[in-house]
């Protein structure tokens, strides 16, 4: 068996040039419909980039429709537009629209995990989410209140149990994947993330307490040191967490893969965030080129013999109103 | 020409050859031999370099990552408008250019058009909400407890309840006294009818009619509901930049500031003194008491300007004149021949 091993990485063909223009001609007619065709733009920036993914010289497709974003977006705005109106009438009742909207979020995001997958496709096989509601209630709702309760200890926890559900509900055609990451190698990057940032703090406290003039020609360098520190603590966790979570995932009897690594990616990362700033956005579709490209070329799939094997599932419809209205309330669960 | 072949039921890829046969395409190769009516083929629109997709009815779909050859042998399916514009270098420039004046213009005449049109349909209660929250910011940091006496306060209270009010106001007035020594002479209006008269302002003048043209003035942005529009233009433009920054929360809490950051345009301050000339007329009064305080308002302002160590503090925020129109116009308008 093991000799029939075969590793796909993934590539990506998209161009920054070539998608600068097709995202800056549909900023304009977004704009100049007033918002109304950002779910034309959205389509098209997804296909954009699913078709310019490719897995062992086949690419995805995504198949999400407009009108099904579009409404989405509508309910979407609608419900921020309770939440605005209510909050500015009476605090008490915007603090009781948000928990309403807190209820049924693990709901909506359930419709926009299915929504998501059932619209992607590789092979002209869909992907699909069957996880359950009530699942999600539990690591949507109840985890993260404990994790709060908690003061956060619960973290990777929760993070884990997130992880385990999107992974452990997702098909190709009629395979699951699976997923395998414990909960202790989550506590391990999380541990290791925010023990550098105590020891960075008790390193500060001990040359202040010090009060040695010398400390204070120090500071600058300090001060300028500690947002350095920062930056790779988010990009380490940005590395270690998709590569841990890819690694442990599987796909029937498939395995995939993520080899990022810390310095190319904060690099890239940091000059994005420099380009974008400084040129106002435009270098934004740029920017998501050379961080997808970085991302997808280390990722991979490790295939025990043919990709071909895998066969159709059940379709279902799905609706867009659960994708959009979490995007609309900034819930990012990026799969 | 090649394509791959997915039947939509397992992941294999078949490699075969399109061509056409009148109406009808071909699908050959690989054991496969299929027939298909060209118009039930739906063909994926055109993006950058990426494959393009027949899909046929049954679901199954050819990929192609040939597209001078699908341009060749389908050239019914040439590229539409959009396809251009989404690949061409001067439509790329050309939108980054319209789309800096589509937003520069929305800010200039959509959103002052939107917000006056909402503003006159604001109910009561929000109105109310708006004035609270905006009263309760100033007094948290920048406003302090008249120190009129009640006699006073009340008489000016009176004066102000007995100014009859033009035909159509519709709003409910309150004066509150307050001072702020670091902020300079000034009245203001929130939007819900409440007064905000400072002792700087009422120091300033013997003559009570002075005051109450000052106010008449401030009546007349609440009529015309301009600090309404003016909370409504900054909350748009405080969505858009939050939701340009990913996040919304933070400017609920900002609003009641941007507001007052904001001032009232030429145009708002010309009607509220359009307003006040026909409300002192209507009351036997001269519109030239109203030049007369702004003529000492102006003066006032000036001293303060040579003498920055004098008040502590400038507040800009209630600078009175940070964006009304030179007095002098003004006065020409109000009170022909003062000048």
């Amino acid at each position: 068996m093991q000799d029939q091993q075969q590793e796909h990485t993934f590539e990506f063909t998209a161009d920054g040039w070539e998608y600068f223009r097709i995202w800056i001609v549909n900023l304009l007619l977004t704009v100049v419909t007033l918002g109304i065709y950002s779910a034309w733009a959205k389509v098209r920036r997804l296909q954009y980039f699913y078709r310019n993914t490719r897995l062992a010289d086949a690419s995805f497709e995504y198949h999400g429709t407009p009108m099904a974003i579009l409404k989405g977006r509508l309910i979407g705005a609608g419900l921020l537009l309770v939440y605005i109106v209510a909050g500015k009438l009476n605090p008490l009742l915007g603090i009781a629209i948000a928990l309403l909207i807190s209820l049924a979020m693990p709901w909506l995001i359930v419709r926009s995990l299915r929504f998501k997958l059932h619209n992607s496709s590789y092979r002209g096989l869909r992907f699909a989410f069957t996880g359950s509601d009530r699942d999600a209630y539990r690591v949507f709702l109840l985890f993260p209140i404990l994790t709060v309760l908690t003061l956060y200890l619960l973290t990777p926890f929760t993070h884990q149990r997130i992880k385990q559900y999107q992974h452990n509900n997702s098909k190709f055609g009629d395979t699951l994947f699976n997923f395998d990451a414990s909960v202790g190698s989550f506590y391990g990057i999380y541990l290791k993330a925010v023990s550098v940032m105590i020891l960075l703090g008790i390193l500060a406290a001990i040359l202040a307490s010090t009060g040695q003039p010398a400390v204070l020609l120090l500071l600058p360098f300090l001060l300028t040191l500690l947002p350095v520190a920062m930056l790779f603590i988010f990009a380490y966790l940005a590395v270690s967490l998709p590569n841990l979570i890819w690694n442990s995932t599987g796909l029937g009897e498939h395995t995939l893969y993520s080899r990022m690594n810390v310095r190319p990616y904060l690099w890239i990362a940091f000059t994005n965030l420099l380009g974008v700033v400084f040129t106002l956005g435009l270098f934004i579709p740029f920017a998501e080129v050379r961080m997808t490209r970085y991302k997808l070329e280390h990722m991979g799939l490790l295939a025990q013999g043919d990709l071909a094997e895998f066969v159709a599932g059940q379709e279902q419809q799905i609706s867009a109103t659960g994708e959009e209205t979490a995007d609309m309330f900034d819930v990012d669960i990026s799969l | 020409m090649d394509a791959r072949y997915f039947d939509g039921k397992t992941a294999a890829a078949h490699p075969v050859n399109l061509a056409l046969d009148g109406q009808t395409l071909l699908l050959r190769g690989g054991g496969i031999e299929l027939r298909w009516p060209l118009n039930e083929v739906q063909i994926s629109e055109r993006l950058g370099n990426t494959p393009r997709r027949l899909t046929f009815p049954d679901g199954s779909h050819c990929e192609v990552t040939d597209h001078a050859a699908l341009d060749a042998l389908l050239p019914q399916t040439r590229r539409d408008w959009l396809d251009r514009m989404q690949h061409s270098l001067p439509w790329a420039l050309l939108s980054a250019v319209l789309i800096v004046a589509a937003l520069l213009a929305s800010y200039r005449y959509l959103l002052p058009w939107g917000a006056e049109v909402l503003a006159q349909r604001a109910p009561e209660s929000v109105l109310q909400q708006m004035g609270r929250s905006t009263l309760e910011t100033l007094d948290r940091f920048m406003l302090q407890p008249s120190t009129l006496n009640a006699a006073r306060q009340q008489t000016l209270t009176a004066k102000f309840a007995a100014l009859r009010p033009l035909p159509g106001d519709d709003m409910q007035y309150r004066i509150v006294f307050r001072s702020a020594p670091g902020a300079g002479p000034n009245a203001f209006a929130l939007p819900d009818g409440t007064i905000v008269l400072l002792d700087e302002l009422v120091a300033m003048t013997k003559d009570d009619n002075e005051i109450l043209a000052v106010l008449a003035h401030e009546r007349g942005h609440v009529e015309r509901r301009h600090g309404a529009r003016m909370v409504l233009q900054s909350s748009a433009v405080g969505l858009v930049i939050g939701w340009y920054m990913g996040d919304v929360s933070s400017l609920l809490t900002a609003l009641p500031a941007a507001v007052l950051e904001a001032g009232y345009s030429r145009n708002m301050e010309r009607e509220a003194d359009e307003y006040a000339a026909a409300t002192l007329q209507h009351n036997a009064l001269s519109p030239c008491l109203l030049t007369g305080m702004l003529n000492k308002l102006e003066a006032a302002h000036n001293k303060d300007e040579a003498a920055p160590q004098s008040g502590t503090q400038q507040a800009k925020v209630l600078d009175y004149f940070a964006s009304h129109p030179a007095t002098g116009e003004r006065a020409v308008v109000l009170c022909p021949g003062s000048r």
